[in-house]
């Protein structure tokens, strides 16, 4: 095991290289650069002195070396620990990126915990009460989390939300606590304004862990050793929470890599619409002005998450289930 | 097909002895389609969608850039059956609208004339539209005279109604998706033959490829990519960019099951058969191997759909996808960007029905096939 373990995260070097080469060719693709877009900027806004120091800009961000060059200095830094600076507001890409870390990792647990908390106890029931009318019930509710976009969803529960008490609650702070020092007060405020895009996301999220379950769950009652069960008279809540149960969790156990990326990509899109704090809206941002070394870093930390969570529940699998073979 | 057709002969006898007739696993499949009811629904809704997405110029009383200037911000101003005495008509009708400036808050007001009815008219001139490029016609297939206006769903910020433009819309919502697994099934089938019938060192760099696209979420991969489309692009240039951008993820997946799929295969005794009777290595991949696996493929296939369709719909959301002239369902929920606007137009988050329905229907539908695809399973 430790050496399938060791294997694997060998495996991820070579892989993480070809990302950090994809993700340089992807920001170095276009014509412009960073300081093309920002000369244009500034020179809408009426300082054309800029255009005469562009040249300098360039040599002070090294964006006038060689391709080759600025990939391996930026590579060899990145395993340093050295991420580089972000050009557009010239702070270390490292400091960036903890700034919005927190929030990101909070609102993505929070969502994690309740498709899981929800989804895997409204499947099962779906499971055990198959073609009930709860069963349909909450069919047609998963069929409409998974075909209703989650930024959709986090957009009709923020005109709700202004209904119901006048607040648009975008971001995940009122304002005057953007910027404060943690207290219990703005902790109440987070969650009041963090809710809205957990539930929406975590709407689709439940739908889809509720489905897997259902449907691993019938498959496991079908087999004859239910029927083996039921017959030594064991009574129906061992069969299923003992028995059903466990045997229909394995598939569930391999998804756990595929719900991180789920959650990576269901922010991503929601937190842009709800204007959240969050890693994937400073990625966006980055990455429509080109402040490579930002959005690099931030592409290379998003694809870490879901190699190591695909690494997690590989190895959550094979402890769980002895059948597994690794090799 | 090959090894299910020699199941089939086993098969049919059984069959034969209960009703007497044969049927081809063909029939079996559709059969076995057939039983599931959710499937059936969300294979009708396609076919109707994807028809009026073709027909979208005759359906769509008003043309896509048709803008009703003085109408704009209308709410869904829809047909009636019963007029304000409560009298019934048999042929429905619209009642008139009047814009008027309410003197005190200056703001546009529209009215309802009760006394303009005009009547819902059948094969009605309308702007000039055309079919595929091929039909040309000016004859719409319902509207109302000319000074009265049909808003089903209403109008947008700057007057043009709602409904043709959702049926324009999915003329490209419904079909970059389709696109994009065409291509990504393209690449993938292919790649996953290649590699899984020759191995080596080729398939060893494809395979840590694809590990490589499988660690990327999607969307932000998408974003990246969409964000690279150039401003100066044409509608149809971005189009297909959009349908690239989508397949470039989802092409590894299905390379990798394809490749299982062939790596089992490729020693199994039909393969040797056509190998010993001399069959070209390229007739072994294309005619044996290649069948084989279609039915898998084309599960996967529909169920990936939905996700390209979701993409195109966020990306064009966030105004990285298609651009105008063209519009998508995306770009008309891109309006509907702000609380204000969605509590003011309302209407405007209709197209998100569609968008649901379709990408309902195409899991409805993908799920009767995955079990249509296996005929002789119960």
């Amino acid at each position: 095991m430790p050496i399938y373990i060791a294997k694997r995260l060998l495996i991820m070097v070579p892989t993480l290289l070809m990302i950090m080469v994809v993700g340089f060719i992807i920001m170095k693709l276009p014509a412009s650069d960073f300081v093309s877009q920002y000369v244009l900027r500034q020179a809408a806004q009426g300082n054309t002195g800029i255009v005469a120091q562009q040249d300098m800009l360039r040599e002070q961000f090294g964006l006038n070396r060689p391709l080759y060059e600025q990939f391996f200095t930026w590579v060899v830094n990145f395993f340093r620990g050295d991420l580089g600076i972000s050009f557009s507001d010239l702070r270390p890409v490292s400091t960036i990126i903890m700034e919005r870390l927190p929030a990101t990792l909070v609102v993505s647990a929070m969502a994690f915990i309740v498709s899981w908390g929800i989804g895997i106890p409204l499947g099962v029931y779906s499971a055990t009460h198959q073609y009930s009318p709860g069963d349909i019930g909450l069919t047609a509710f998963a069929f409409i989390g998974i075909g209703l976009p989650d930024f959709l969803l986090a957009l009709i529960f923020l005109v709700f939300a202004f209904l119901a008490t006048g607040d648009v609650l975008l971001g995940l702070n009122s304002m005057q606590y953007v910027n404060q020092p943690f207290s219990l007060a703005k902790a109440l405020d987070f969650l009041s304004h963090a809710w809205l895009s957990v539930t929406a996301v975590a709407f689709t999220g439940t739908a889809f862990i509720m489905r897997v379950t259902r449907n691993n769950m019938l498959e496991e009652l079908g087999k004859p050793y239910v029927m083996t069960l039921r017959a030594k008279g064991l009574p129906e809540k061992v069969v299923i929470w003992k028995h059903v149960f466990r045997n229909a969790l394995h598939p569930l156990v391999t998804l756990f890599g595929q719900v991180l990326s789920f959650l990576i990509n269901g922010f991503a899109i929601t937190s842009i619409v709800l204007n959240l704090p969050t890693i994937q809206t400073t990625y966006l941002q980055a990455t429509i002005q080109q402040d490579m070394y930002l959005a690099g870093a931030i592409l290379v930390l998003i694809a870490v998450t879901v190699m190591v969570g695909n690494l997690i529940s590989d190895v959550m699998l094979a402890w769980l289930d002895p059948r597994v073979r690794y090799d | 097909m090959t090894d299910i057709a020699a199941d089939a002969i086993s098969a049919a006898p059984a069959a034969k002895a209960e009703r007497t007739t044969v049927l081809s696993v063909r029939q079996l499949t559709w059969r076995k389609f057939l039983r599931n009811k959710l499937a059936v629904v969300g294979l009708i809704i396609l076919v109707i969608m994807y028809l009026s997405a073709l027909l979208a110029g005759f359906i769509a009383p008003y043309g896509d850039r048709e803008t009703h200037g003085q109408f704009a911000r209308q709410a869904p101003h829809g047909l009636n059956f019963f007029d304000e005495t409560g009298a019934f008509h048999p042929v429905p009708f619209v009642y008139g609208l009047k814009r008027t400036l309410d003197p005190k808050t200056f703001q546009q007001v529209t009215t309802i004339v009760p006394e303009q009815k005009y009547p819902l008219q059948l094969f009605v001139k309308g702007q000039p539209y055309s079919i595929l490029g091929l039909i040309k016609s000016d004859i719409r297939l319902f509207g109302v005279e000319a000074p009265g206006k049909l808003f089903i769903f209403g109008t947008d910020t700057k007057g043009r109604d709602v409904f043709s433009r959702i049926l324009y819309g999915a003329q490209v919502s419904l079909t970059v998706g389709l696109v994009g697994v065409a291509l990504s099934l393209l690449i993938g089938v292919s790649m996953g033959l290649i590699t899984g019938y020759f191995g080596g060192w080729f398939d060893n760099v494809v395979q840590r490829v694809i590990e490589m696209t499988m660690a990327f979420p999607q969307i932000p991969l998408w974003l990246a990519l969409a964000a690279l489309i150039p401003p100066t692009w044409s509608s149809a240039q971005v189009y297909f960019a959009i349908s690239i951008v989508l397949s470039v993820l989802t092409w590894g997946s299905l390379a990798r099951q394809v490749r299982a799929m062939v790596l089992s295969l490729k020693t199994s005794d039909f393969v040797r058969a056509a190998k010993y009777s001399n069959a070209s290595t390229a007739r072994v991949m294309v005619k044996h191997l290649l069948p084989s696996t279609m039915s898998h493929v084309l599960v996967i296939a529909t169920l990936t759909i939905p996700s390209m369709i979701l993409g195109e719909t966020a990306l064009s959301f966030l105004g990285l996808g298609i651009k105008p002239p063209m519009t998508s369902w995306g770009l008309l929920l891109n309006e509907a960007q702000s609380v204000q606007v969605i509590i003011e137009l309302p209407w405007l988050l209709i197209p998100a029905i569609f968008v649901v329905l379709t990408i309902i229907s195409f899991n409805f539908v993908g799920d009767g096939m995955r079990d249509a695809a296996d005929p002789f399973s119960r």
